[in-house]
């Protein structure tokens, strides 16, 4: 697993990489003082490509920035006395609410009608537990033209699924996930009606071997009524 | 490695950006005057890059430019140059936006019927490029390595995407930008200890 991850330094030190993968990411390097090292070499490496974009602003950004900058209060400094783990913990927390934000921004319905913000951040505190336990596994895999990315820990029986770039599933319907053991379909949650892409936490994963996702009409079925739009195995 | 003439950058990281940022973190305006004027012209044109429409670029870099000001006191010297933190916040926002975008569109549809994806900003910036060391040591790289570190750095691909882009294997992706990387970093002499 380990040697799985670090493959992704270079397409981490370019951004290019989805935000599970970039929490993933940091979760290791959090762990491996020689990753750290050679992913900030890489880091100042990219940044040096930014050199060659040089423009010069318009001078209304300045102004723009220094009005709003002259408004905004400063985050609180973290607290140095924190160790790593606490650090990982805390940026995991960040990166996964700023996916779950991202995601309800490319999907338009998510954050704003689907869930209100405080369960967003509820969300986003579950799915950290989940990112953080020892023997969480992650799975990706393409699916009817999108992504969907599946952390599941045995420890805690629980996953996180992020599903993106799925197509318009038209009014009135949305896309429900499922876990399926032994095929079995369980519901594994659904996903706002007419949205493209959502995160959903879901519980008892044990002995799941596929995730799948069905389209539905808006709500979701008890189970799926439709063929399976895509899995991806376990 | 031999020092070079036509280097345009000191090397080892500026330390007067790593002491503005430090002053900026203890909410000196002043300071993060001195920083701006430093750092945004790399923002903006990052973004530009990136993001491609100028309005919409200029927000972006605004957006960034701010969450330095409102974060700086999580920089870590120990961790990178302050350039480089600066940089990244801007090029993870920019690479949000245009992944945001393409929600609503079918980029990849877009980029394949485009034509060759150069704009003014980018002649602009190759004109640049070509007094600096960054395109000679972009040209030292094989063009599977290049092609996979431009398209993420410069256009906010993922690396699946770029896969798909350059009908290469994911994991041959993946190898290529971490070894096209750690070949500019040798050849561009950027070290950090």
């Amino acid at each position: 697993m380990s040697d799985d991850i670090h493959t992704l330094a270079g397409p981490y030190a370019l951004d290019a990489v989805d935000d599970l993968e970039r929490a993933r990411f940091d979760r290791h390097l959090a762990t491996c003082d020689s990753c750290a090292q050679e992913v900030a070499e890489l880091r100042e490496t990219a940044t040096r490509l930014a050199d060659a974009t040089e423009v010069t602003p318009p001078a209304r950004l300045k102004e723009a920035v220094l009005a709003e900058v002259a408004r905004t209060p400063q985050a609180r400094r973290a607290r140095a006395a924190r160790g790593g783990e606490a650090r990982w913990r805390r940026w995991t927390a960040a990166a996964v609410a700023a996916g779950i934000v991202a995601i309800g921004a490319a999907a338009a319905t998510y954050v704003v009608e689907d869930q209100r913000v405080h369960d967003a951040q509820a969300q986003a505190a579950q799915v950290t537990s989940i990112l953080d336990a020892p023997d969480a596994v992650v799975r990706t895999g393409d699916l009817a033209g999108g992504r969907v990315t599946v952390v599941l820990s045995a420890s805690l029986n629980k996953g996180v699924a992020v599903v993106q770039g799925l197509p318009d599933p038209g009014t009135g319907k949305a896309y429900q996930l499922w876990l399926i053991k032994d095929r079995q379909p369980q519901n594994a949650g659904v996903l706002g009606a007419g949205a493209s892409g959502g995160a959903r936490v879901f519980s008892d994963v044990q002995g799941a071997d596929q995730f799948g996702v069905s389209h539905e009409k808006a709500g979701g079925a008890g189970t799926p009524t439709t063929p399976l739009v895509g899995s991806v195995n376990l | 490695m031999a020092a070079r003439d036509d280097q345009p950058r000191p090397l080892a990281p500026a330390p007067a950006t790593g002491d503005l940022l430090t002053q900026v973190a203890r909410g000196d305006e002043a300071a993060f005057v001195k920083l701006y004027d430093e750092l945004a012209p790399r923002v903006y044109g990052l973004c530009r890059r990136i993001v491609r429409d100028p309005a919409q670029a200029e927000e972006v870099a605004q957006e960034a430019l701010v969450e330095v000001w409102r974060t700086a006191g999580r920089y870590d010297p120990a961790k990178g140059s302050a350039s480089a933190w600066v940089l990244t916040i801007a090029h993870r926002r920019a690479v949000d936006r245009v992944r945001a975008e393409q929600a609503s569109t079918d980029r990849e549809r877009r980029v394949a019927t485009e034509e060759v994806p150069y704009d003014d900003v980018v002649e602009q910036a190759t004109a640049r490029l070509e007094r600096q060391q960054v395109r000679r040591c972009l040209q030292g790289l094989t063009d599977l390595q290049r092609e996979a570190i431009t398209l993420a750095y410069y256009r906010g691909y993922s690396y699946r995407e770029v896969a798909d882009l350059l009908g290469a294997g994911l994991p041959t992706v993946k190898t290529r930008m971490r070894d096209g990387l750690i070949r500019l970093r040798d050849c561009l002499g950027v070290s950090f200890a």
